[in-house]
């Protein structure tokens, strides 16, 4: 949900972001985050970006075809690296699983629905794995996927301050998202952490983007931005 | 589980693992890239397996006439039977299985819905890697590169398959820029004759050939050897002919091995 809450701040948009255990219900599609505003629902990354740029705010439209279609394949090798080890670390890390997944996932609901439903979604999840190829990666190969992501996407920005120089665009909403998820939240390892705390330029993009949009933002806002996960602590 | 590279005596399967392999032989397709264009290699490669792969996979795999008029005649005349009545259809399965793991659920929930969506998105993909492309010959200039590769291994099977419903193929014939890209692929490094045989290909299939014969007759022979040798001593008592029987699996097991990939 960072992701969501990065852009449309970058979009200068005011949010506010509520947590309800009901969430999921609320969503038009079934999945989160979603955005009510005014007395419209909208769900999910493209249709939630299409309505902000039909608003007329849109984060990408200095750049030329090239560049979009850069972006573009960009914010796709985040979704299949970086968003895929997530998953993996979460889902299919027996250590992590039992740890920090089973006890976070179920924490809104009573015994036994607490355990039927994380055990629910991680053999989803593991059938995904298993159908991308993934189920067979050892948690060193995983690991070694998301260095390699984090160093291309630490060439691509370079010393720029942006992805794409001085205007701040979905890309970087979306690898902000997840940097920062991954920085800050507490895991039995801190192997993936490092993985990325490696590359200088990222920590300091993320950094960058945390000063710049989400401190001493506004409270009373428009739009609500609501989510199911718990709250995460800046980065300090 | 294929591709698969053979090297001496070393057998590598990945794709992933096989590049690794060449590079560590100095075969580097990549050696003149920056560092940024190496970073936009590993994401193009992204974008190509997340918005073209399932269409492609449905293409081949889930279209009903597609899959029954071409893909599976075809996979199966390669398949050893009976593995050719059983493979094609469970390829035919993890497609599906993958494509609806990975590109449905809400608010998609028909498979026509899941198919509108992954083509959508396929011919979205071609739209920017024509754009990507412009007017160079190659993505990063003159000579050609990993990315390249795997465009091209993306593009030519839609390019150049005749299916029987070819949404994804007329689109890409729309792309004249990347037409003309897999045509210089095909001319430069598969060397095509004109009945579309590359004679290379045809020599290697040549070479295996002779290998195979070759192989059947030294079996035949060593059949041939052992049959001789137990009509000419029918009198043995049965230990010794479990001797004989053993040494002649030693004598079969040897050549076997040496001459199997």
């Amino acid at each position: 949900t960072l992701y969501f809450q990065a852009f449309l701040q970058m979009c200068n948009l005011p949010i506010q972001v509520v947590c309800r255990a009901n969430a999921e219900y609320m969503s038009p599609s079934g999945k989160l985050p979603f955005i009510h505003v005014g007395n419209q629902v909208v769900s999910e990354l493209g249709p939630i970006v299409q309505f902000v740029k039909a608003k007329g705010h849109s984060l990408s439209d200095g750049l030329d075809e090239v560049q979009k279609a850069e972006m573009k394949a960009y914010m796709e090798l985040v979704n299949n690296m970086l968003l895929t080890a997530e998953l993996y670390l979460q889902w299919c890390d027996d250590v992590t699983v039992e740890e920090i997944t089973h006890p976070r996932y179920g924490s809104p609901y009573p015994w036994p629905l607490n355990r039927i439903l994380s055990y629910q979604k991680q053999w989803e999840v593991r059938r995904k794995m298993k159908a991308i190829g993934w189920a067979g990666k050892t948690l060193a190969q995983v690991l070694e996927d998301v260095d390699q992501c984090c160093q291309a996407l630490s060439q691509r920005l370079g010393t720029q301050p942006y992805f794409f120089n001085k205007q701040p665009t979905e890309l970087d909403a979306l690898v902000f998202g997840h940097l920062f998820t991954i920085l800050t939240t507490q895991l039995t390892t801190d192997e993936l952490s490092e993985k990325v705390k490696n590359y200088s330029n990222l920590t300091a993009f993320c950094r960058r983007i945390e000063q710049q949009y989400f401190e001493g933002h506004d409270k009373d806002s428009s739009a609500t931005v609501t989510a199911q996960s718990a709250k995460r602590s800046l980065l300090r | 589980d294929v591709p698969v590279l053979i090297s001496e005596d070393i057998v590598i399967s990945q794709p992933a693992k096989i590049l690794n392999f060449l590079r560590k032989q100095k075969y580097n397709a990549d050696y003149e890239l920056s560092a940024k264009q190496g970073a936009d290699t590993l994401a193009y490669i992204a974008l190509l397996e997340e918005k073209l792969l399932p269409a492609l996979l449905h293409t081949f795999w889930v279209e009903a006439e597609n899959y029954c008029s071409v893909t599976k005649p075809w996979f199966a005349s390669r398949i050893p039977f009976p593995l050719s009545l059983y493979l094609p259809g469970k390829m035919s399965r993890e497609a599906l299985n993958r494509i609806l793991l990975t590109r449905g659920g809400p608010p998609l929930y028909s498979l026509t819905e899941v198919e509108a969506q992954i083509y959508r998105d396929a011919k979205e993909c071609l739209n920017l890697l024509s754009k990507r492309l412009g007017t160079s010959q190659f993505f990063f200039g003159d000579t050609p590169t990993t990315l390249d590769a795997f465009v091209f291994g993306f593009l030519a099977p839609i390019y150049k398959v005749c299916f029987p419903r070819v949404q994804l193929q007329e689109h890409l014939k729309q792309l004249p820029n990347l037409c003309r890209f897999c045509d210089d692929v095909l001319t430069c490094y598969f060397r095509l004759t004109v009945s579309g045989h590359s004679p290379a290909g045809q020599d290697t299939a040549d070479a295996n050939l002779q290998k195979l014969t070759q192989l059947v007759n030294k079996e035949s022979n060593l059949i041939e050897k052992m049959d001789d040798n137990l009509r000419k001593s029918p009198q043995h008592p049965p230990r010794k002919l479990t001797t004989l029987k053993l040494a002649a699996g030693g004598e079969e097991s040897s050549p076997l091995n040496r001459l199997s990939p």
